[in-house]
């Protein structure tokens, strides 16, 4: 048994997972419950996915009245895809959204990155307000702030263009606004538990103060900037309503107000939701699946450690 | 999970390449981003008069709710496609599902002065902010420089605005309500189909044997949306011609009718003809039940017939007919009325490029045949009536045909008069008013309060 | 592990302007000018998002005093403080168990980091179509498992009975996986020499959670806290499309669902406006509070 662990180790180690090399694991019974746990909660999570995937390839009338049987033989059909790929622009759409969800997942990362640094390592007047004001900004409501943003892009003239580049940034400016609050109380939480001493002895060694941040920092937090950034990737990408505001003429569309529109209304069409929702999860999952290999190895490449 | 992944990619690659095949104007209206209005002379006012013959190809912005999955949405693409092939000129389109975020998207463009040149909208209390504000053109004012403007419509039937009671829209289609019915459910129970004599307690026997037998006569979640029998039940203590006005108060005759149709509605409740849940269920789960044959009666608009077709195989097992009536509505008399039309912006009129082109955009989207194409089963405004060919629409539409064409009179949902505001007593109040939590007549007191509150 | 102040690096104060100010000034562009407008509005007589107000409420305090007087806030509040105590207790306690578990085991840490991504993912309609349909009185999942188990009776998990617990289980479901993804990284963040020296001293697995893992994670954990509460004050798409309008007889409102019911439901824009302004001060007080909790407590 144990020697089975081991080469499950050394497994672990040539995918890259090195952290396991360090700890010993032994086989247990303790083990299986813990595995059992995990498990049982897994199928939970996956479940919902599978029967999405499943329902999207049903007949849409079957949908409520047969919903958790499999889509085999005569039920299985693939017209919530067509419908949902007929007459419309995916491939455009899904290029709009990751431009937008990517720039914005930088520029949160950057911009959260820089203000929680600075609210965890120095210590002045303000900070107490500011705090207070970064969780007060968790709590706005999007609708409660959206007319005056409009307002403002009509403005300086990114609103109502027919431009698709300008329309993207009319979205993208106040996302990015909406998604730094939560990112600074996570990137708060994850750079208040970094070891100061780090950063004192690259600053003995010379860096100023925005190379620590960007040399010693950033690398060190190389997994908690990758959860940030897959959040804001994924809340931006999904956050349909600033979207719909921006995004109005096909050109322009993201994938979510696309399908969103597809779907709409009535809400009877259950199948076209169904293979909406698998249309706008597997490129998230995909996003998700690269940026956590950050998080698993952000470890490794940062050389320095506590 | 990796190689999953990969295969899903491969998968969904495909689907786009063919996708991407069939997808001939995707693009079409990208290219069009100039925007012709934008050195507008400033003096309109001397062109209005003597409309400039511009041959100039000019684009219009157009907004309207012929997205998603109203029926229309397809209609409406292939008919902009074709204008633009015709005419030459461009459309930027910005159609958008009528969600209520979608509302509040164009009202808040009206008010930042980026509205469309042309709007197809509603013509009830959503469209008070912008018509207040002056900012669309009545057809009366078309019509001066116009005069052949919308003359295939009756005008009594546009949709007059409730803010002054003007025409400011052409409709294309509008909706009637009516009660459609499981065949099988009843058949099962051993009861007959209501027809246009079956009367309001008939009616009430029938869903006794109903229920009797097993079944639930009626599916609807007053806990969602009452507003349907809400309509019927008052309508039977009005006519036609009363039925759309707002009682004075809630001891005049006419509130008096409101009271008792509530307590009618009640009746249902306690009778036990609604579902078990009706109080905590959807919509979506009693329509379930009526598709599925636990239930044999819904009310519901002409819209449900594409949603009964969509969920159903058996789309013959459904009809609709007219729902009983008592007192003095009589059962021929129904709901009905034209919800949406075609807007001119005030900005687009003054714009002497445009004026001309809008006005025939939209004479081209509401000419006879285009709104028979448009209205299939549902009304329209026409002089002349629909041109529908019967032979392409299912047994239910054609019952929805029939039953407006024998109809004996038609009113419009009082519920449009009431702002969402103003509903709230009595349609968000409903389960306290069927299990007698709260009184009828101070809720329809309260609901008339905040209509008036709202008028000031 | 608390930071020491001291660090001579951090005495030059002239940097704090050029780290804080881009983030800063996207806020108070994009949410905090915004918010003022809405509070402003909260005094103002507007009826459709997106049109302009009316005039002044008269006189103009008249949404906070039916705010005191409103039932539905009432039940609103109780239920929300249901959800946080759920959130706090549900989601973050199965979080931290799961992240710890996963955290301690050798195969599979990537698989379950996935799938316990999934439910976040999810639009809220999808999630709770699949819940309503669980949960469906005629005949749902859980009914017809029930009636395979013999029961003879079918329950209705929408009535006023169940309603609460009908809804929160699916949303406390539905976020564990994010505040796992939060701790798991934390976890992550601690060095491998800790675990190593303690194993080296001989201490058990629990006693390195207990005096390694738990201490370290708990600025993580006291940030989870934070985002509960807050989380649970805002939450409306997934119980709105389940319970829409309070259903049944307004013994469901959450102040996140009684917001977003009067800005596109009721069309009382300045009142739901007057209820972002609560739920904005609400949520400082109890992020305040929750930060104090998890500050106190010494491991």
């Amino acid at each position: 048994m144990i020697a089975d662990d081991r080469k499950g180790m050394v497994i672990d180690m040539a995918r890259g997972n090195d952290r396991s090399k360090k700890r010993h694991y032994k086989f247990s019974f303790g083990m299986a419950g813990i595995y059992a746990v995990l498990i049982a909660w897994a199928l939970t999570t996956i479940y919902p996915l599978f029967w999405i995937l499943m329902n999207s390839f049903k007949d849409k009338k079957l949908i409520r009245s047969d919903s958790f049987s499999l889509p085999v033989g005569e039920t299985f059909t693939l017209d919530n895809y067509k419908t949902a790929f007929d007459r419309v622009n995916i491939l455009g759409a899904y290029r709009n959204s990751l431009v937008i969800s990517l720039s914005v997942a930088a520029a949160v990362i950057l911009l959260a990155g820089l203000a929680s640094y600075a609210l965890v390592r120095y210590d002045f007047k303000l900070k107490g307000l500011l705090g207070s004001m970064v969780v007060a900004g968790m709590m706005f409501p999007a609708f409660a702030t959206i007319i005056p943003v409009i307002r403002m892009m009509n403005v300086i003239g990114l609103a109502n263009t027919n431009q698709i580049p300008k329309s993207l940034l009319a979205v993208i400016l106040p996302q990015i606004a909406g998604n730094l609050s939560f990112a600074i109380v996570v990137l708060r939480g994850y750079i208040g538990g970094l070891p100061v001493e780090l950063e004192e002895a690259a600053y003995m060694e010379g860096c100023n103060i925005f190379q620590l941040f960007f040399k010693v920092v950033m690398p060190l937090c190389k997994p908690s900037f990758a959860t940030v950034g897959i959040f804001s990737f994924l809340w931006s990408y999904n956050d349909l309503f600033t979207q719909s505001f921006f995004l109005k003429t096909k050109p322009e569309y993201s994938v979510t107000v696309l399908l969103s529109l597809l779907t709409s209304q009535e809400g009877t069409n259950y199948g076209l939701m169904a293979s909406s929702v698998s249309l706008i999860v597997f490129p998230l999952l995909i996003v998700y699946l690269f940026l956590q290999k950050y998080i698993v190895k952000g470890l490794t490449a940062g050389a320095v450690k506590g | 999970m990796k190689k999953m992944i990969a295969m899903l990619l491969t998968g969904a690659m495909v689907l786009s390449l063919t996708a991407c095949g069939n997808s001939p104007s995707g693009s079409a209206s990208a290219e069009s981003s100039s925007q012709s209005g934008d050195d507008a002379s400033e003096d309109a006012g001397a062109e209005e008069s003597a409309p400039a013959e511009s041959s100039n190809p000019v684009t219009l912005n157009v907004t309207t709710t012929f997205a998603g999955e109203d029926t229309n949405a397809q209609n409406y693409q292939d008919a902009i496609a074709a204008w633009q092939d015709e005419t030459g000129n461009k459309i930027n389109d910005a159609s958008g599902s009528s969600s209520e975020t979608f509302k509040a998207r164009v009202i808040s463009d009206f008010e930042m002065g980026s509205e469309p040149d042309v709007l197809f909208y509603f013509n009830g209390v959503d469209s008070n902010p912008f018509v207040e504000a002056g900012k669309v053109v009545s057809i009366d004012e078309i019509r001066q420089t116009y005069p052949d403007y919308a003359t295939n419509m009756k005008d009594g039937m546009m949709g007059a605005s409730p803010v002054d009671g003007k025409n400011y829209s052409v409709p294309v289609n509008g909706y009637w309500e009516g009660l459609f019915v499981n065949k099988a459910a009843c058949e099962a129970a051993g009861v007959e189909i209501p027809t246009a004599d079956t009367t309001w307690d008939e009616f009430m026997d029938i869903c006794q044997k109903i229920k009797d037998a097993g079944y639930t006569p009626i599916a609807a979640s007053f806990a969602e949306i009452p507003h349907y029998w809400f309509e019927f039940c008052i309508y039977n203590y009005l006519t036609p011609a009363t039925h759309n006005i707002l009682p004075e108060s809630a001891d005049d005759e006419h509130g008096q009718a409101w009271v008792n149709g509530i307590g009618d509605m009640k009746t249902l409740y306690e009778k036990g003809f609604l579902p078990e849940n009706t109080l905590s269920a959807t919509d979506g789960e009693t329509f379930q039940l009526f598709i599925d044959g636990k239930a044999a009666f819904l009310i519901d608009g002409s819209w449900k017939v594409g949603g009964i077709e969509g969920a159903t195989d058996d789309v013959d097992n459904f009809t609709v007919t007219y729902v009983p009536g008592k007192g003095s509505r009589k059962s021929t008399d129904i709901i009905g009325g034209l919800s949406s039309g075609w807007y001119i912006t005030k900005k687009a009129w003054d714009d002497p490029e445009k004026q001309k082109t809008c006005v025939e955009f939209i004479s081209y989207m509401t000419s006879d045949e285009m709104v028979s194409k448009f209205a299939s089963v549902s009304a329209t405004a026409l002089n002349n009536g629909t041109q529908v060919d019967k032979s392409q629409l299912s047994s239910l539409a054609v019952a929805g045909l029939d039953m407006v064409a024998g109809a004996t009179g038609m009113a419009g949902a009082v519920q449009d008069q009431v702002t969402q505001e103003a509903r709230v007593p009595v349609f968000n109040g409903m389960p306290d008013i069927v299990t007698g939590k709260a009184d009828i007549k101070e809720a329809v007191e309260e609901l008339l309060k905040l209509v008036a509150e709202g008028q000031q | 592990m608390v930071i020491s102040m001291s660090s001579n690096i951090y005495k030059n104060k002239k940097p704090i302007i050029f780290f804080l100010v881009p983030a800063f000034a996207f806020l108070v562009i994009f949410l905090y000018y915004p918010f003022l407008q809405n509070i402003l509005n909260s005094f103002k007589v507007i009826n459709n998002l997106g049109s302009s107000a009316k005039g002044w409420n008269e006189p103009w305090y008249t949404n906070y005093v039916e705010l005191c007087k409103d039932e539905n806030i009432r039940a609103a509040l109780v239920n929300t403080l249901k959800m946080i105590a759920a959130t706090i207790i549900g989601q973050l306690g199965i979080a931290i168990m799961l992240a710890l578990m996963v955290d301690n085991i050798s195969k599979g840490q990537k698989f379950f980091r996935t799938v316990y991504f999934f439910p976040i993912v999810i639009a809220a309609t999808a999630l709770g179509l699949l819940f309503n349909l669980v949960f469906l009185y005629d005949k749902g999942m859980l009914n017809q498992l029930r009636e395979l188990f013999g029961a003879a009776k079918l329950i209705d998990f929408k009535d006023n009975k169940y309603a609460m617990l009908t809804m929160m289980i699916p949303v406390t479901w539905q976020y564990v996986g994010f505040y796992f993804i939060i701790l798991i990284t934390g976890l992550n963040n601690i060095s491998d020499d800790l675990y190593e020296a303690a194993t080296i001293d001989g201490a058990s697995r629990l006693q390195r959670v207990r005096y390694i893992s738990l201490p370290l994670l708990h600025n993580v954990i006291c940030t989870c806290g934070v985002l509960a509460v807050t989380g649970a004050l805002k939450v409306f798409d997934l119980p709105w499309i389940m319970f829409p309008k309070g259903m049944p007889s307004n013994s469901t409102w959450l102040t996140g669902t009684y917001m977003y019911y009067h800005a596109f439901e009721s069309h009382n824009v300045d009142y739901s406006s007057a209820i972002s302004v609560l739920i904005v001060i609400l949520g400082v007080i109890t992020a305040k509070i929750v930060n104090t909790i998890f500050r106190e407590k010494d491991y």
